[in-house]
This record gives structure tokens, C-alpha cells and sequence, in this order.
């Protein structure tokens, strides 16, 4: 179980994402709370079996063209999380207790369609009902970020890391992939901006403008060419595959 | 070009409906409710408190920008929250209050599918997923809803999935399970509909200048409430489409 950090347009690590696929990885089970992009190239290169998502969002470009597509198909698998149901679970599990019990998704369908998952209770002493959320902890995550060192610290400038931080936590193993390789004094300077803990990270990797096509601000906004090139190319699979195949992987 | 587009209208509609008291904050793709909030804090509600993309505490940004999650737009924040941790809890004593979905199947009780059309076990077209919609749907004691495609397909009795929980099955039900307030209203390119008090069934408020009362109930794929007369929606004022138009200069509200 893989888990990808990023928030739809912003911070996703990419990069990474495009050498699974060159190194033509597949069955993949993804979890990825807020995806876009990533969830979408992996999936139009075939390397998904299931993911587990609240939401897969290229925002006003349309629909991510290939994940839907393969869902419609019923060629991969989708769990229908929201996040906070996703939050409880990674909770649940660092935490170490059998759920968590939260008021997010009652009335909804979304536990009823994760039995494996999530179920509705009743609690006895205070008659409140609520979702309890199973453990959930992806087998290894990545998480893209501006700066790192190589202690594994790492910091996203201005400081943002959204869900980031709490997939880091719930992870068995973190793969942090950074735009810069820092001195461990920059850190030291100002550890009030570390956003991971060097000790939670077991591998650094070096990927200068890792998160394209998504954001990186301050360095770069999120390429709207490419998203609308990608959304347009999508609906031919000759030039779809031509565009992949120059800027994708 | 037209005193005022149908975008600019909706913005218009729902600024009204924030207050200085309104604790607002903003999901994906949410242009007509984020132009909305920002129009009210510049004219009758500067005390209106917006976090933008959830993350940027009163933020200031120039312009409205391609995502309504993205760092452009949080601009002059005074804080980034730097995790739903960070924020959502204050929904916990209503000190967040406020957010705004939208939906592809919007039903009678102002649930919302945006998850999938079709089943999921045959989907005949998969959506981006609720989001957050199921958890903020449930925290929150108001709700906004908009929709730039009001018709029989948009607007249906049952929903194909429901990915957040309005007024539920009506009635008291959001009561029973524990919930706040609920949804409040909801704008779309034809009208204004508010919630029946006791049923909690959509009901047609007004309709925007230029539509019928027919044309609404005929593009609704559900009987609506009607009590009364239903008014007409008040265009916005020459000062807000100006103001608008200086917000979202791009038009961003033209995608909802």
C-alpha cells in the first residue's frame, strides 16, 4: 500500500510518480487522500490495482481523464473515503486502538460502501452515534517537499504540509522527495519550520522540480498548459500516448 | 455586454447571505463561493472571516487564481494552517461555521453526489469523490449549496451516491444523528432555493430576472415546495459587478 502526499494541485510528489512508472511498477494500491495528477499518470500507465481516495481533482481542467475512464471500465478499484474518515484511520493506527470514532460521513453512503473499512455504532454509555474508522497505515508514502537534508528533515517554505504531515505519521516507512539538499544548519537555524522529523524519514531523494505539473509555491505555480493539453490529448489515444510518452514517462 | 452575467448574479446572491459573523472556509474548485466571500468582507461583512483553501487564516489575495486551493490565494494570510488538525476542530464549538459544495446530483433534502453517477458496481461516469464534503457536511451548521446547471439531470429525487449528507432523509434526522444546523440555501442559474423549516424539502425562494416560476419546476427532477409568492432575486448592484469583476479578473466564477 503506497500512499502519495500532495493536495490535488499543489505539492504532489510527482516526480516520483513518473519513475514508478519508468521502472515499470504495477498492482499498485494506492492511498491518496487529495490526488490529482499523480493518481491519474499512474493509472494511465497501468501500474494501479486500487485506490483509496477522497477525491481525485484536476479543480476547473475537467476530470482526470484516465481514472475515470479505467473506473468506468472496471479496470481498477476505488474505496470512496472522505478525508476525515481517512485521518481517523491513520489515527486509529498510530495511535493503536482497534477504531476511531468520529461524527464525519453519518448519513452518507461512504461507510456503508467500506465495510472492511468503516462501520456506523452506536456508543452505550452516551446513546451518540458515529463512524468508527479501522486502522489504515500505508506500507510506505512519499511526500514532496522544498528543502531536506540528509537526516531526513524536511520543510515545505511557506510552511505547508496539509495532509502531509499526517500520512507521514501514519506510514510504516516515508520517502521524502525534496526540490533542494540542504545543510543541516539551515534547519537548525529555524527548527520551528520543520515540518518532518528527520528520525521519521527513512529515505531522501533529490527532485528538482518534483511536484510539475502540480504547484511548488513559492517556486512555481501549478502548469495550466499542461493540464489542459493533458485533458484535451486524453480523448485521442494516438496523441495522448505521444504526449505521455515526450513529457510524462 | 449584459448589466451582469448569471455567475455574477449567483456571487451577488450568496455574498448576501454572509454576515461579520460568518467563519468561512473553501474547498477545491470553489470560485463562485470564493468570490462570494471575498465580495462580502469588501462590502456589508468586513468582519467576515475567511480561510482560504482551508489553510490561509483571513487571507488577502490579489486576484482569484486557477485553484481555490493553491498558495496565490493565500496571499496576506495571517496564518497557514498547516493541517486539517489545525483547523477543523474549530468547527467543534462552531468557531468554523461555514463552507459552500457543490454537487453534479443535488436532491431534494440538499444531499449531494459527486462521487459517482451510476453504480459501483457498473459506474457510468466517475467523478472527482466528495472530498471532504462527508466530514464538513456533518461538522458544520451551515451550509451553502451551488449549482450553475440547474436542470432534471443536476436536481433528482434520489441520489446515485450520496457523498455528503444534508437533510438526510428530512425531518428531524440530522437531529437524531447528532448533527448541527444543516444546509441553509442553495444558488443556482435559475433560482434561490431555501429549505422548508419542518420537512427540510428544497423549496423555491425566488427566481432569478428573467425565469419562471415553470421554468424552475420544470427543470427540477423533483417536486419542489412552493408557499406562497416566490419573488424574484435581486440583480446585483452595479457597485458589486464592478467589485466582482476586480476580484476575478480572469473569470474563474464562469466554471462555478
Amino acid at each position: 500500500m503506497l500512499g502519495l502526499g500532495g493536495l490535488m494541485m499543489t505539492g504532489a510528489p510527482n516526480r516520483f510518480c513518473r519513475e514508478l512508472i519508468r521502472a515499470g511498477r504495477t498492482d499498485l494500491e494506492l492511498v491518496v487522500m487529495t490526488g490529482g495528477m499523480n493518481v491519474d499518470w499512474l493509472v494511465a500507465a497501468g501500474a494501479v490495482r486500487r485506490v483509496l481516495t477522497a477525491i481525485v481533482s484536476f479543480e476547473g481542467y475537467g476530470l482526470a481523464p484516465n481514472f475515470r475512464r479505467a473506473v468506468e471500465r472496471g479496470e481498477i478499484a476505488v474505496e470512496d473515503w472522505s478525508e476525515l474518515t481517512m485521518l481517523s484511520a491513520w489515527r486509529a493506527a498510530t495511535m493503536g486502538v482497534p477504531f476511531m470514532p468520529t461524527r464525519a460521513a453519518l448519513g452518507t453512503d461512504i461507510a456503508a460502501g467500506l465495510p472492511e473499512r468503516m462501520w456506523t455504532s452506536t456508543d452505550e454509555r452516551s446513546g451518540q452515534t458515529f463512524t468508527a474508522c479501522a486502522p489504515l497505515a500505508p506500507d510506505v508514502s512519499v511526500i514532496h517537499v522544498h528543502e531536506a537534508d540528509v537526516l531526513g528533515n524536511a520543510r515545505v517554505d511557506p510552511k505547508l504540509t496539509w495532509i502531509d504531515g499526517e500520512l507521514a505519521k501514519a506510514s510504516r516507512r516515508v520517502i521524502v522527495t525534496a526540490e533542494r539538499i540542504v545543510d543541516t544548519d539551515i534547519f537548525r537555524a529555524a527548527p520551528e519550520r520543520t515540518a518532518i522529523p528527520g528520525y521519521a524519514v527513512d529515505h531522501v531523494v533529490h527532485a528538482p522540480r518534483g511536484a510539475w505539473p502540480s504547484a511548488m509555491m513559492p517556486d512555481y505555480q501549478h502548469d495550466a498548459g499542461f493540464y489542459r493539453s493533458y485533458v484535451a490529448a486524453a480523448k485521442d489515444p494516438g496523441a495522448f500516448g505521444a504526449l505521455f510518452r515526450t513529457l510524462v514517462a | 455586454m449584459s448589466a451582469h452575467t448569471v455567475a455574477e448574479l449567483m456571487v451577488a446572491r450568496l455574498a448576501r447571505e454572509f454576515t461579520d459573523g460568518t467563519r468561512a472556509f473553501n474547498g477545491a474548485a470553489s470560485f463562485i463561493p470564493v468570490a462570494a466571500f471575498m465580495l462580502a468582507r469588501a462590502t456589508h461583512a468586513p468582519g467576515l472571516t475567511w480561510c482560504s483553501g482551508s489553510i490561509g487564516v483571513d487571507a488577502h489575495p490579489e486576484a482569484i487564481s486557477a485553484s481555490t486551493i493553491a498558495a496565490e490565494m493565500w496571499e496576506g494570510a495571517t496564518m497557514l494552517q498547516s493541517s486539517p488538525h489545525d483547523s477543523w476542530p474549530y468547527a467543534g464549538f462552531g468557531r468554523l461555521d461555514t463552507f459552500c459544495f457543490r454537487g453534479v446530483q443535488i436532491d431534494p433534502f440538499g444531499n449531494v453526489n459527486n462521487t459517482i453517477i451510476g453504480s459501483h458496481s457498473a459506474p457510468r461516469v466517475r467523478l472527482p469523490g466528495g472530498g471532504g464534503m462527508a466530514d464538513l457536511g456533518c461538522l458544520l451548521p451551515n451550509v451553502y449549496l451551488w449549482s450553475t446547471t440547474h436542470d432534471a439531470r443536476t436536481f433528482v429525487e434520489r441520489l446515485d451516491h450520496r457523498s455528503s449528507m444534508g437533510w438526510g432523509d428530512g425531518g428531524d434526522h440530522r437531529e437524531r444523528l447528532g448533527l448541527p444546523g444543516g444546509p441553509r440555501l442553495c444558488v443556482t442559474n435559475l433560482a434561490v432555493l431555501d429549505f422548508h423549516p419542518e420537512s427540510h424539502r428544497m423549496r423555491l425562494q425566488s427566481v432569478h430576472p428573467g425565469v419562471t416560476v415553470d421554468d424552475v419546476t420544470a427543470a427540477t427532477g423533483f417536486d419542489l415546495v412552493i408557499d406562497g409568492d416566490v419573488g424574484e432575486t435581486d440583480p446585483p448592484t452595479v457597485e458589486e459587478v464592478d467589485l466582482i469583476r476586480r476580484l476575478d479578473p480572469t473569470s474563474m466564477r464562469d466554471l462555478g
